[in-house]
């Protein structure tokens, strides 16, 4: 028990280094922005789809889930408001995340560990060039941006979920669903939001490239590198929703005085 | 001495992989190391480049003891030292001429057309034609070994490692890759350090043959040396060598 918990601390202690190992080559080394834009380019196009559709259910999930609460108090009035707020400043990026993190998290780390054990890391490293500046550097900028890019999507599709299933679930008209939105989703809950989803995708694609660089042992290991990428996204997300929800707090508290 | 190993030592675990291996060679030699499946030859070839690391000993490249040094100040002797790795280890997102191109790319300063005509005429050393464009998935394995080669041999390393260059290939382009070495250190004074399971090509155009077995060198020696080796190991290579031929 305490040599699992011992180890896991290490393992976050190394894709902290890892990332630190990133960032500084991020800064001290130019790498090319048309391998940048391909990756930006290949993760968006496979994602879309996938991170719109989440987004529009994830909406309209959490508006059937507030009609039934609201509607007691015969509130439905609110209803627009309330439930556009709940997604965008917590559920969306989240479960959006975990999307994310099925498809682009698994590719990369299956893509990273097959370089790794098909000796093709080693091969980059024996032309002469540093692996992390040529592969990994471009994979994680790219990553980081179309997430962010398509965590927002997401959520803004989770709207348009949430106003349709309203309309058609809960019987109320579009005006009546949009009325409230603005008083109750203020901008420092969309900023919040945004800012979740920039960290979601530093973690996701730390974690991802990560573990897809540090594979060992065959096609076995490859799979092994894959089912602990999701694992490892999966509660990084959890604990960095955890920790933004207590930033953002303070940071609201800070400037706006009160919630 | 352009490499020299000195007493080197390599655990994986607990066994013992290198139990103390020691050699030198001299600018422009060919060299050869023979041995049987498992003794730890690949295993050589990668300390020498710093992919893996010695547990003991030194190993020294061109004047400098390169045992304790960072990854990155290996990145200048790799550009000196190129591997050719046993699998072909062809970056699978690009293509054949782009595999070839890579090194170049990040080495050299060098024109689109200079590029394209250093690629062209590496792969023409190979007798590779026609699949520039392709995948390395969508080549043979034979065409992907010798694509390998051509882009190690492009950056014009002043000494050249080979895994097994010719294993699974063809006699007609195992010839073709024999002449090859013997060319690049004919004409460039190029240091090559060959593994092989070829004893014939070995005596027909090694300066020297070292030969391994368990993690240690057996015998080592001119191939007139070798031909009147008494060791048991060497003895069974030279049958095998005479035998076929
Ligand atoms: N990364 C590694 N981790 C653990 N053991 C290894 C590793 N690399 C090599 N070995 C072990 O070292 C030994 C020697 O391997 P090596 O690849 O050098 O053999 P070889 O002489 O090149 O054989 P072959 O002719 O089959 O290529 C093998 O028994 C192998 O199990
Ligand atoms: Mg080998």
């Amino acid at each position: 028990m305490f040599t699992r918990v011992g180890q896991s601390i290490d393992e976050i202690g190394r894709i902290t280094q890892f990332m630190g190992r990133i960032l500084h080559a991020a800064m001290f080394n130019r790498c090319s922005s048309h391998v940048i834009f391909d990756q930006i380019w290949r993760v968006t196009l496979q994602s879309l789809s996938t991170t719109a559709l989440a987004g529009f259910f994830v909406g309209g999930i959490m508006t059937v889930q507030f009609t039934l609460q609201v509607k007691e108090f015969g509130a439905l009035g609110y209803l627009g408001g309330l439930s556009t707020s709940g997604t965008i400043r917590e559920i969306g990026p989240l479960l959006i995340a975990f999307m994310l993190s099925g498809k682009v998290g698994a590719f990369t780390s299956a893509e990273l560990g097959t370089m790794r054990v098909t000796e093709q890391i080693d091969a980059i490293r024996c032309l002469g060039a540093d692996p992390i500046q040529e592969i990994i550097l471009p994979r994680f900028i790219g990553i980081v941006i179309s997430s962010f890019f398509l965590l927002t999507v997401g959520l803004f599709m989770s709207i348009g979920g949430g106003l349709l299933m309203g309309i058609v679930f809960s019987n109320i008209s579009p005006e009546e669903y949009l009325r409230h939105i603005p008083s109750i989703v203020t901008f420092p809950s969309i900023l919040s939001g945004m800012f979740k989803c920039f960290v979601f995708a530093m973690v996701l694609s730390s974690i991802c490239t990560y573990k897809g660089y540090s594979t060992t042992g065959g096609a076995k290991g490859v799979g092994r590198a894959v089912v602990s990428t999701a694992v490892a996204t999966m509660v990084g997300i959890v604990i960095a929703d955890w920790l933004t929800s207590l930033i953002s707090e303070a940071i609201m508290i800070a400037f706006v005085g009160e919630l | 001495m352009i490499v020299e190993f000195k007493n080197v030592v390599k655990s994986f675990g607990d066994r013992q992989i290198l139990k103390g291996i020691s050699f030198g060679i001299q600018e422009g030699e060919i060299v050869f190391i023979l041995g049987t499946s498992g003794t730890g030859k690949s295993v050589t070839l990668k300390t020498l480049v710093g992919l893996l690391r010695a547990d003991s000993g030194e190993v020294w490249i061109d004047g400098e003891n390169v045992t304790h040094f960072k990854e990155k100040d290996y990145l200048p002797i790799r550009k000196k030292c190129g591997m050719v790795f046993q699998h072909p280890a062809l970056f699978d997102s690009l293509s054949v001429y782009e595999n070839v191109a890579f090194g170049l790319r990040k080495h050299y300063n060098l024109s689109e057309e200079e590029i394209h005509k250093r690629v062209t005429k590496c792969l023409d050393l190979v007798n590779i034609h026609n699949v520039e464009d392709k995948l390395p998935q969508e080549i043979s394995y034979g065409m992907q070994k010798r694509v390998s080669l051509a882009r190690t041999v492009a950056v014009d390393p002043k000494i050249l490692l080979f895994d097994e260059p010719t294993t699974g290939l063809d006699p007609i382009t195992t010839n073709a890759v024999n002449q090859l070495i013997l060319n690049l250190s004919h004409t460039l004074k190029t240091t090559s350090l060959v593994v092989s399971h070829d004893m014939h090509c070995a005596l027909d155009i090694a300066d020297k043959i070292i030969v391994m077995d368990q993690g240690e060198i057996v015998a080592r020696g001119t191939p007139e040396e070798m031909k009147s080796c008494e060791h048991p190991l060497v003895k069974d290579f030279l049958k095998e060598a005479l035998d076929v031929h």
